[in-house]
């Protein structure tokens, strides 16, 4: 039966090429919308994976709201279960900006940052070792959008407030070292010695978060709960607490995924049956001319749903394939300007070859129910 | 003597037209023996057409019976009709009602598919049956690139794939001109010849007069019931 759906398909150029192409946009708009989305899920993930051995230490009043002081971190550490604890600087690169994307950079003690960046591996140069100044190890997004390789310069400015006015200063820090893509926060970094960096900003004592990391076997919810117990004017998030709040973050961007599904699912939906609806009008002598010659009911069941399912899996491939070649262009566009927003995964390629086909099968239900549902008297002497 | 391969007894059907019941077909009862070549003539409206479609199970009589090979189809279920329009029914009809995107070849091998016939057995009888049309040369052309007759022709190869019982032809001639006409009329005699039992629904006395058999109908009834000397 193949042959005749086939058949049928490619006689109706016109027509199929015009329904196959509303599915096909649905279809992209689900590859965009969800590669975004995908994107969101895998970066969150990979981060909290590379976090997952920390506790999150930031001021009492929040990440925005305060700072902690370097003798933070020794009555960190001093929390029994507490294996190690070291404090960062966390600033935007451009100060211009509101620090919400782009580029960052992370004040960091050299001799922490293997446990920091935990698996991740250099694609060029080393890590930072102490005795390092202005030398600086950086992410992937980074050292793309600036076209950096080891021993290149980098330009960072620091602007801090003195007597009423900005005062902007500039540093030129050598690249030691660039990380391996991660698909995470550490694609955005731009590391340096932390000592170096509360200098260059004038950050005084002062430090961003700290993290401390659990001895083995302790459990890292309870320790948490003890360290925001037993040092003063902190508050902080275990992995699993990092792991919700993320979670929470996510569900919006799955919303907006799941109306771009549910619009293309409409779009595309009434376009295959319209078309189908139209084909089998215009078909209903054949088909009753077939269940003149004994054609079943499943027959011509399978002939008119055959159908609408093959325009919907011919629309999801070009749907997939078109959606994989815009997020393709988008994300090395993106990338010259230090980000990323998509990611092509199996599953999203799955989800959407699926939706794809089940939509063309589902919108061909009515048509088929009518087809097959003809008396051939009737059919015979319609049109 | 052997049974009739169709028995007609007592049919009638009756239309709703609006409120206005429209006695189509009235106690029609009638027999026809394998091999017979019978044609039902009469004026428009008289019921010629809708005995043809009751016996081929097209459409539901409103009481009577029809027998063919001695099974009760009026009695099948509506589930059993694709079954039996398979296996004891071919029609030709006079639009030749060709799937118009299919060869000659694919008409007549669509009909074996619905039957479940094996690929191998199907290309052989299609194109035993087209040879047999005179239409070995055209199996590969579709139905917009054969002339009337031969176009009829294929459809009288579809309509005899599946080996039925009876042959129903609703006007094959209506739409071709003499010459097609007197071809199609030797073909079906032929095949009558052959033992294939045929009735042809026709305003035509010309073809009537080459049956062996001739039903007048007039007014949903059968007024009569001719033997025709060849």
């Amino acid at each position: 039966m193949f042959d005749l759906i086939l058949r049928n398909v490619t006689q109706r150029k016109t027509r199929t090429g015009l329904t196959v192409f509303g599915i096909a946009l649905g279809i992209f708009a689900i590859m965009v919308m969800g590669g975004m989305s995908e994107y969101f899920s895998r970066h969150a993930d990979r981060g909290l994976e590379l976090m997952s051995d920390k506790i999150y230490v930031v001021p009492e009043s929040g990440f925005f709201g305060g700072s902690l002081e370097d003798s933070m971190v020794s009555k960190v550490r001093h929390v029994p279960g507490v294996y190690d604890a070291y404090g960062l600087l966390y600033l935007p690169y451009d100060m211009e900006s509101l620090g919400m994307f782009g580029a960052f950079v992370v004040g960091l003690p050299p001799e922490k940052q293997e446990l920091t960046l935990k698996n991740i591996k250099l694609t060029q140069g080393r890590l930072l070792v102490a005795g390092d100044r202005y030398m600086t190890v950086v992410g992937s997004n980074v050292a793309r959008q600036y076209g950096l390789n080891v021993r290149d310069e980098l330009e960072i400015k620091a602007k801090r407030l003195q007597r009423g006015s900005t005062i902007t200063s500039s540093r030129n820090f050598t690249v030691v070292g660039v990380m391996e893509f991660t698909s995470s926060d550490f694609d955005y970094t731009i590391a340096i010695p932390l000592d170096i960096a509360k200098k260059f900003y004038d950050m005084g004592s002062s430090l961003t978060y700290i993290w401390a990391v659990p001895e083995e076997g302790v459990d890292a919810e309870d320790l948490s709960r003890r360290i925001e117990l037993g040092v003063d004017h902190i508050k902080t998030f275990s992995p699993q607490e990092l792991r919700k709040q993320s979670e929470q973050a996510l569900v919006v961007i799955n919303l907006i995924t799941i109306s771009a599904a549910v619009l293309a699912a409409i779009i595309g939906g009434l376009s295959v049956m319209n078309t189908m609806l139209m084909s089998v009008s215009e078909r209903t002598r054949e088909f009753g001319l077939m269940k003149a010659m004994g054609a079943e009911v499943r027959d011509i069941l399978l002939l008119t749903m055959g159908e609408s399912a093959l325009l919907g899996v011919l629309g999801g491939i070009i749907g997939i394939a078109g959606g994989s070649i815009f997020i393709y262009y988008m994300n090395e566009y993106l990338a010259s300007m230090g980000t990323v927003l998509f990611a092509v995964t199996y599953r999203l390629v799955a989800v959407s070859f699926i939706f794809a086909t089940f939509l063309g099968t589902v919108s061909g239900i009515l048509p088929a129910y009518r087809a097959a549902k003809m008396r051939p008297m009737e059919a015979m002497k319609y049109g | 003597m052997d049974e009739p391969v169709l028995r007609v007894r007592n049919l009638s059907k009756t239309y709703m037209q609006g409120k206005i019941p429209v006695h189509a077909l009235n106690d029609v009862s009638f027999d026809a023996e394998k091999g017979e070549f019978l044609s039902i003539v009469g004026p428009s409206g008289s019921g010629k057409s809708t005995l043809l479609s009751m016996i081929g199970l097209l459409d539901k009589p409103t009481s009577g019976s029809v027998f063919i090979d001695g099974v009760e189809v009026t009695k099948a279920r509506e589930g059993d009709f694709p079954k039996l329009r398979r296996e004891k029914i071919g029609f030709v009809f006079q639009h030749f009602n060709l799937i118009p995107t299919l060869t000659a070849f694919e008409n007549v091998d669509i009909a074996m598919r619905f039957a479940m016939v094996p690929k191998s057995e199907r290309k052989k009888r299609a194109v035993e049956l087209l040879t047999q049309m005179g239409l070995a040369d055209r199996m590969k052309h579709k139905p917009s690139e054969l002339s009337g007759g031969e176009q009829q022709r294929t459809a009288i190869a579809r309509a005899l794939s599946n080996h039925p019982a009876i042959i129903l032809a609703d006007e094959p001639t209506g739409e071709v001109d003499t010459k097609t006409r007197d071809m199609i009329v030797k073909l079906l005699k032929e095949l009558s010849e052959e033992g294939h039992t045929i009735l042809v629904v026709t305003h035509d006395t010309a073809v009537a007069q080459q049956t062996g058999r001739i039903i007048t109908m007039r007014d949903g009834g059968i007024e009569t019931d001719k033997r025709v000397m060849s």
